[in-house]
């Protein structure tokens, strides 16, 4: 019995300790066979502890696992691949840190950044340099403008075209004349707002009629009065943004106690399958956008084949692998990519050059990671595809095809 | 004006508002006996929860056995901090004494991530979900029974302060620890004892406030915005605790409802900027208390 105590998070804990341990620049090097050129190194700020470290440690495995498959697989162009990280807590000065850190001591082509904030704390510096293309964990719709972060991208939909999404999926389940009606709640903070206007905007073109904005303070303990403004206009959806778990549970737990027969939505971080496994049969119907399939989806392909493969192979007690996961993979298979086309290009990899060769991806086939085929536009990926909890079953469904956004 | 949605909300907010004095009340046992601020008493919450986790999820055992593990092992937790860290403090400036309690915090969210990981959480459900209606108003069910077990301690606290001989001597000991100890009333136990039974308040509110909002190793900030709760009825008031607790409680929920959620805190936080000009040992504070 005391086995349980402290159940599956024990290990979890064990391997976080593990990883925190690595608070000195970690090194993933390439296999002998690729070592004649110079190596290619992707940095990246890693928050292994604080806030963020949920998702933080499985983005690392993300990461760390495709360094290890691209370099078995010859690395890039017969560059090896070198993975250098440092953890950061989710904190941007940190982050800021660990990157004039890595810049000067190793640098590195590509970037992961950790959050919104250090994305844009390091743009100005990124900018001058002229030397690192960077994505990371932000779906920030302002980090698409051009302008401002030309080196920066986003490896999905912005937190706007995620809206986006789920607006277009909501008026394709409408019958002809009816008006849709729903609510968005967000947490009172910058990731929290990032897509409440243009998601506005885009209901009203759409013909779906905003009744109730919900906002909450980061923390909240109880969410009853909210949920009883949300009984008072009964929407057709509620769509959260700016959560993990919490309050999701409760809108949803004491939404239908009232007897309301409101959809619910999430956007990216708030579509994880730790959703389900905390909130069990009361998860059943939650919908989410989400760019990637699923690990454990039904779905297939070379790319995503791999990545299971790969996942098997360097733990093979993990099992699932969250969505944090599934990102880091794809932020690299993406860097990956953008520095190949560089170099078939015979150009050197500059800031620049790398953006332009971001910027050339169209129709590009990621291999099952994602189900279609699919182009950049400013600087993101403007694809997903509505999922819905089978608590049953455990896992997510589509319910949608794939939507890209023009 | 719709009185139905003020009586609702209101509602709401009172409960809220009496886990808020729960927490609270452990923060002045253990300021008022042994005058230091305990910054980890969100930490020792959060701590209790997990334990709570532990017991009902990981080795299923009924929550109704769990909660009282967990509280004990919340309560015992604290008094271990104050034997091992904090009395050996004793006669240190009171600001190296704050940075042990908030060193203290930072290993309890170290601790806590090293064996249930960073995972937000949700604990196993143990009270009951049938919605709750007093007369027309509609009071989600997981506040008023929190509320209830919430009172209930709070109503044996109370009774205990008021005549047991243990309460007795720390209600001696807060008023005058030379007096307490000239009479023979052993002042160190009394110091463990305010630590544990300000710890058991806190691990009840720490395990009822987690089973509503969800658990993080995070989950000890609700504890610092609980400082706004004491600060406003004064450090060392048990009363003032009770009674700021829940007017915040209501407070926060009103400015949420009509306002939105991001006028919770400015609106709390403008109370107590007029309470510190008017009243800067708070509602029911002792005049000379010295603020850190």
């Amino acid at each position: 019995m005391f086995r349980n105590l402290f159940s599956s998070g024990f290990r979890k804990g064990r391997q976080l300790a593990g990883l925190g341990g690595l608070v000195a620049a970690l090194t993933m090097t390439a296999p002998a066979m690729a070592q004649d050129k110079e190596p290619i190194v992707f940095g990246g700020s890693i928050p292994l502890s604080g806030v963020f470290a949920f998702a933080g440690v499985h983005i690392h495995a993300g990461l760390t696992d495709y360094t290890s498959w691209i370099n078995s697989e010859g690395g890039i162009n017969g560059h090896p691949v070198e993975y250098v990280m440092e953890d950061t807590a989710y904190e941007v000065d940190r982050s800021v840190a660990a990157f004039k850190k890595i810049s000067g001591s190793d640098s590195p082509a590509v970037y992961y950044g950790d959050s919104t904030g250090f994305m844009k704390a390091i743009a100005a510096e990124l900018n001058s340099q002229g030397n690192t293309l960077m994505s990371g964990a932000s779906f920030a719709t302002a980090l698409t403008d051009n302008e401002q972060y030309p080196f920066q991208f986003i490896p999905g939909p912005n937190y706007s075209q995620m809206f986006g999404i789920i607006l277009e999926y909501i008026a394709s389940e409408t019958g002809e004349g009816d008006k849709p009606t729903l609510a968005f709640v967000y947490s009172d903070t910058e990731f929290g707002k990032d897509p409440i206007e243009n998601g506005k905007a885009r209901a009203a073109e759409l013909g779906i009629e905003v009744v109730e904005e919900i906002v909450t303070k980061p923390g909240s303990v109880d969410v009853s009065a909210e949920v009883l403004k949300l009984r008072r206009v009964r929407p057709d959806y509620v769509v959260f943004h700016g959560y993990v778990l919490s309050p999701i549970n409760e809108f949803m737990v004491q939404m239908r106690q009232m007897g309301l027969d409101t959809k619910f939505m999430g956007t990216f971080w708030s579509s994880d399958k730790l959703i389900i496994d905390k909130m069990g049969a009361d998860a059943d119907g939650y919908m989410g956008v989400m760019p990637y399939n699923y690990y454990d989806s039904e779905e297939s392909g070379p790319m995503l084949d791999a990545l299971r493969a790969q996942a098997e192979k360097s733990d093979p007690e993990a099992g699932y692998r969250p969505t944090g996961y599934m990102q880091g993979w794809f932020n690299a298979m993406v860097w990956t990519e953008v520095i190949k086309r560089t170099l078939d290009a015979g150009k050197e990899l500059t800031a620049e050059n790398m953006a332009a060769s971001l910027a050339s991806i169209e129709d590009w086939d990621t291999g099952g990671i994602i189900g279609i085929p699919v182009t950049v536009r400013d600087m993101s990926f403007p694809v997903g595809r509505i999922w819905r909890v089978n608590a049953d079953e455990g896992r997510y469904e589509p319910v949608s095809d794939w939507i890209h956004l023009d | 004006m719709d009185w139905l949605f003020f009586g609702e909300i209101s509602l709401a907010g009172l409960a809220m508002g009496g886990l808020y004095s729960l927490i609270a009340l452990g923060f002045v046992i253990i300021y008022k006996a042994t005058r230091v601020i305990n910054f980890a008493i969100g930490e020792i919450m959060m701590f209790a929860a997990y334990l709570f986790l532990a017991f009902a999820g990981g080795m299923e055992l009924s929550p109704w056995i769990a909660l009282p593990l967990a509280v004990l092992g919340g309560s015992i937790l604290g008094g271990v901090i104050e034997k091992v860290m904090i009395r050996p403090m004793l006669g240190e400036s009171p600001i190296a004494v704050v940075m042990v309690t908030i060193g203290i915090a930072s290993i309890l969210v170290g601790v806590v991530e090293l064996f249930w990981s960073a995972d937000p959480q949700l604990l196993p459900r143990f009270l009951p979900r049938e919605p709750v209606f007093i007369g027309p108003l509609y009071l989600a069910p997981k506040i008023a029974y929190g509320f209830l077990i919430g009172a209930a301690v709070l109503i044996l606290y109370l009774l205990y302060f008021r005549f047991s001989r243990g309460g007795v001597a720390l209600r001696a000991t807060a008023s005058d620890q030379a007096a307490a100890y000239s009479m023979g009333i052993n002042v160190r136990r009394v110091f463990n004892l305010a630590w544990v039974f300000g710890s058991l308040a806190a691990s009840l509110a720490g395990v009822l406030v987690a089973a509503t909002g969800g658990l993080s190793p995070q989950f000890g900030i609700i504890g610092l915005s609980v400082l706004v709760v004491v600060i406003v009825g004064g450090l060392d008031s048990i009363l003032g605790a009770l009674i700021a607790g829940v007017f915040i409680g209501w407070l926060e929920t009103v400015a949420g409802a009509y306002l939105g959620g991001e006028y919770r805190m400015p609106a709390t936080f403008l109370v107590l900027a007029v309470i510190l000009v008017i009243r800067p040992y708070g509602l029911f504070g002792t005049h000379e208390i010295e603020r850190v």
